[in-house]
């Protein structure tokens, strides 16, 4: 097991995730409860951020953690930890339930995309978790760290739910820019995160000693 | 190795993306070929994830209502799990990731309809379709599995989009929708969805239009897998869309009996 820090839970917490994903495996349905105890404020911050909407976040992650339920194998052990997997199946599942509520919601301006890494984090509903606020200050300096036109498309992917074409309409950039600013940027976030993101050999954004294109 | 690199650039761009669930349609199907053979992009992958989760704590992080785990622990309840796909090990370290994109929704029952479904107007049924939540898209380190699934879907969504009228009927086993019933002009598709799956060489699956008392036997099927598939059933047929019910029965043997002795699933078309 590629037992791994996840960011805004302490490492310890890998492990146990991956004991409570055995159990649902295994069949038990209290499982899920656990599951549920360990996920259910980030899962519901990060569908709550794209669908800008509590009723429909909460329907995500109900879809999400039943799908978990009726199909665990979903999580290939090997492959990044259980948290990461499971707040990119919230991410996966919101963006698909933004795009088809997209005739009711109005889509947030870029401008708002955009304030909202300006909200000092103090101000938000957060509860005193040191923890998390240290990962969360992490992760703001390391976005804070990324060119503008990086930052800009990555949040917009990430936190608006576009696709690489709306992003690029969006911001005025070719696709083919819009690309690769999403992957220089994920490099470079990888690298600013440093522990905070798992260790992993052979992938495209580094950290591994894999010789990169152009350098 | 550099040439390698150079050429593997624009994956590496594609999967970063695609982990964003960012992709357009096209560029979303040239990389899911490619990740089925490609441990580097199954690594970007997950790396981007990685990162991803990082970004989700930059978020508020209120409670969700206190209801929401009444009705996860409901929905668990009455929903079985899949069984692990026979013939995969569990866990061999070198696969690359499987998502799965849906998932079952099982506290909204949904009523059949019977609707003359004008070309542009599909989409509502595929949208009931997928909110059935059975839309798995499986990546698998075995290609003749991902190129099965993905004819699977792809043969799905052209019967829907297919123009024309069409009746659509969900069907269900003790209150769970297992199949959905597709009858247009003459010809019948059941898209399966949660079947048990039949021993082919001694019983079958059959279709029924149900009329009141009556039963006539649309056509027979077998089930070979949990997953989602597209099962024609018939064709050639007159007066498919006619009925009101459709029940679905398994019967020993191989051929439809003249009329149904087990039936498993049963849905009506209402207007």
């Amino acid at each position: 097991m590629g037992a791994v820090s996840t960011p805004a839970r302490r490492p310890e917490d890998a492990a146990g995730d991956a004991d409570v994903l055995r159990r649902i495996r295994a069949g038990d349905p209290t499982a899920i409860d656990d599951l549920y105890a360990r996920f259910r404020r980030p899962a519901f911050a990060l569908a709550r951020r794209i669908l800008a909407d509590d009723a429909l976040a909460e329907d995500v992650l109900q879809e999400v953690f039943l799908s978990v339920w009726r199909d665990p194998s979903a999580y290939e052990r090997g492959r990044g930890s259980v948290a990461s997997w499971l707040l990119a199946v919230v991410h996966h599942k919101a963006v698909d339930a933004v795009r088809r509520e997209e005739s009711q919601r109005r889509r947030r301006s870029l401008a708002e995309e955009e304030m909202v890494l300006d909200e000092p984090v103090a101000a938000r509903d957060v509860e005193d978790d040191v923890w998390t606020r240290v990962v969360s200050e992490r992760v703001r300096t390391a976005l804070g760290g990324l060119s503008a036109p990086q930052r800009e498309a990555l949040t917009l992917a990430y936190y608006g739910g576009y696709t690489q074409r709306e992003v690029a309409a969006l911001t005025g950039a070719p696709l083919g820019t819009v690309k690769t600013r999403m992957l220089s940027g994920m490099r470079r976030l990888k690298e600013e995160l440093g522990g905070a993101v798992a260790e992993m050999t052979g992938g495209a954004l580094g950290a591994a000693p894999t010789p990169e294109p152009g350098r | 190795m550099t040439a390698d690199h150079t050429e593997h650039a624009s994956f590496d761009e594609l999967a970063v993306g695609w982990a964003l669930h960012a992709l357009e349609p096209e560029d979303e199907a040239r990389f899911v070929a490619h990740l089925a053979g490609c441990d580097r992009c199954a690594v970007t992958v997950a790396e981007t994830q990685d990162v991803m989760a990082a970004m989700a704590t930059d978020l508020p992080q209120p409670e969700p209502s206190e209801g929401l785990l009444h009705r996860i622990r409901a929905a668990v309840e009455e929903t079985e799990q899949l069984a692990e796909p026979a013939g995969v090990p569990a866990a061999a370290p070198a696969r690359p990731l499987r998502v799965v994109a849906a998932a079952p929704r099982p506290a909204e029952p949904r009523a059949g309809w019977r609707r003359a479904v004008p070309m542009g107007l599909v989409a509502a049924a595929v949208a009931a379709i997928l909110g059935l939540g059975l839309w798995n898209v499986v990546l698998d380190s075995d290609r003749q599995h991902l190129q099965s699934t993905v004819a699977e879907q792809n043969a799905v969504m052209n019967s829907l989009l297919a123009p024309g009228r069409a009746t659509i009927a969900p069907l269900k086993e003790h209150g769970k929708a297992v199949a959905t019933v597709v009858a247009r002009g003459d010809e019948v598709d059941v898209i399966t969805h949660g079947l048990s799956v039949n021993d082919a060489r001694s019983n079958t699956y059959v279709l029924w239009g149900m009329d009141g008392d009556a039963a006539q036997a649309l056509g027979t099927f077998d089930v070979t897998s949990a997953r989602m598939a597209l099962k024609t059933v018939g064709s050639g047929l007159t007066g498919s869309e006619q009925y009101g019910t459709y029940g679905i029965s398994l019967e020993s043997g191989r051929k439809a009996p003249s009329r149904p002795t087990g039936v498993v699933a049963t849905g009506d078309v209402t207007s």
